[in-house]
């Protein structure tokens, strides 16, 4: 029989918990090495437990891990980073565990995606820093073309003509953007302004840092916003469960207790 | 005799499978509860099921604070010597025990029964928060306490409950986070670790 070591070390970003049994607790991890994985940390919710803070959803860790029957097994974590800033604000919290849900939702078990990992740390890392929340849409359409969904922005997605700098229709089935000339082909879709389709351009050019500098005013983004979703949507075939919560706290009035966080208040 | 599917006669299996469905209960030890019972005295057997059928009968949820209860009002909600302008706000009815025991808080509760989970579809709408919204029109309470976990989801919920009842000019405070008795500074991770920097206090 070969010999393979019992325990190994990684590091990755907890992505969810769901707790079993009296005091255990299976987390989903996103590792560089690993890719996506679920393992189990045993009496992680006793109030003794060296672990428990450092395996809390939206902390990038290192871990240390020991191969199980079915299940690896936590048997060190050490907190790398903790996002605290994001983790006390409600709408980057929520962008945040976004995020979290679509790298949940578009990665396979143990496939290596170290690319993936490194824009994962990059919108934790912008959010962390209160970036605005339109930083989430570079994730989403980096997301799309690293998992092989880029959409088409320059051309028409069925006739491969160049799009006219004009309002077009949105097609998900079609992969993209159709001309007006395709749109009897396309069947129902939305129709997008040309803003909207040069910011989608743009995080395909830009860096995220650049992407989260953009000033868009509210109905750009939203629109931005619900583009993307729709792409998102027909690739995976469902809403992601995130989405209706963020539009949940979307609606709910603003209001910044005295001056506690004048920062607080986002442009989004 | 008819035979359940794991060979056991029917009432056996039927209690083998009802031990099972309990959280945390395996098929193996469900099978030693339901031979357990089987071998108990027959007292002790008909005190689990009256206890059993109590709980589902005699139990409710106190109207205004949907703690769990025997008369709706619960007690706390009854108690006059409590005090009206303030209500903390817990995750389950077992927080309150846990509170009560420390002692030390003489207000009312609100049990959410939940907190947000947005990543498992748990939301606003499946936790008791719109009966919090309701308490609080009378205007007799002047300060809500969140008393949440300090979990990702449970300051989550602390936020959006904030942020929901912040516009009514309620005061909303929640629980200081920091170190847990007998904690080791050397396994604290972080966050906990500057919140309790944060909130240090003179000796």
């Amino acid at each position: 029989m070969s010999q393979r070591p019992r325990v190994y070390t990684t590091e990755g970003v907890i992505l969810r918990r769901r707790n079993i049994g009296e005091a255990d607790t299976i987390f989903t991890v996103f590792s560089p090495t690993e890719g996506k994985f679920d393992a189990v940390a045993k009496g992680v919710r006793k109030a003794r437990s060296h672990m428990r803070g450092h395996l809390e959803p939206l902390t990038r860790s290192k871990l240390l891990l020991a191969h199980g029957r079915n299940l690896d097994v936590f048997t060190q974590a050490e907190t790398i980073t903790g996002y605290r800033t994001l983790r006390e604000d409600l709408d980057l919290c929520g962008a945040a565990v976004y995020c979290a849900e679509l790298v949940v939702r578009f990665t396979a078990e143990r496939q290596e995606h170290r690319e993936l990992y490194a824009l994962l740390l990059d919108v934790l890392d912008a959010l962390d820093g209160r970036a605005p929340l339109h930083t989430v849409r570079y994730f989403e359409l980096q997301l799309l073309g690293l998992m092989g969904y880029e959409p088409q922005v320059d051309a028409c997605a069925i006739c491969a003509n160049r799009l006219p700098e004009a309002d077009v229709l949105l097609s998900a089935s079609a992969g993209g953007f159709v001309c007006a000339d395709c749109r009897a082909v396309a069947g129902a879709g939305r129709v997008i302004s040309v803003r909207a389709i040069k910011v989608l351009r743009y995080a395909r050019v830009v860096d995220l840092a650049a992407f989260a500098a953009l000033r868009l005013d509210q109905s750009l983004a939203r629109e931005v916003q619900s583009a993307v979703a729709e792409l998102i949507r027909y690739v995976l075939d469902r809403e992601p469960n995130t989405g209706k919560y963020l539009d949940q706290i979307a609606r709910l009035p603003r209001f910044t207790p005295g001056a506690d966080r004048p920062e607080d208040v986002q442009s989004l | 005799m008819e035979e359940g599917r794991s060979g056991a006669p029917e009432p056996i299996a039927r209690l083998i499978e009802a031990f099972h469905k309990l959280p945390g209960i395996g098929p193996k030890s469900a099978q030693r509860l339901a031979y357990h019972i089987l071998r108990a005295p027959e007292q002790e057997a008909l005190a689990l099921a009256v206890a059993l059928t109590d709980v589902k009968q005699r139990i409710v949820f106190c109207s205004i604070c949907l703690n769990i209860t025997e008369s709706d009002p619960c007690s706390y909600c009854l108690d006059t010597r409590r005090d009206r302008s303030m209500i903390c706000v817990v995750e389950q009815p077992l927080d309150i025990t846990a509170l009560e025991r420390a002692g030390g808080f003489r207000g009312l509760y609100h049990v959410l029964h939940g907190v947000l989970n947005p990543m498992d579809g748990i939301g606003p709408e499946d936790i008791h928060v719109r009966e919090l919204v309701t308490r609080l029109q009378s205007g007799e309470v002047k300060e809500v306490i969140m008393a949440t976990n300090p979990s990702l989801e449970g300051e989550a919920t602390s936020m959006y409950i904030q942020r929901l009842i912040g516009p009514a000019g309620v005061r909303v405070t929640r629980l200081a986070r920091g170190l847990p008795s007998g904690a080791d500074l050397e396994y604290t991770d972080d966050v906990t670790l500057s919140r309790a920097l944060e909130g240090r206090q003179e000796l």
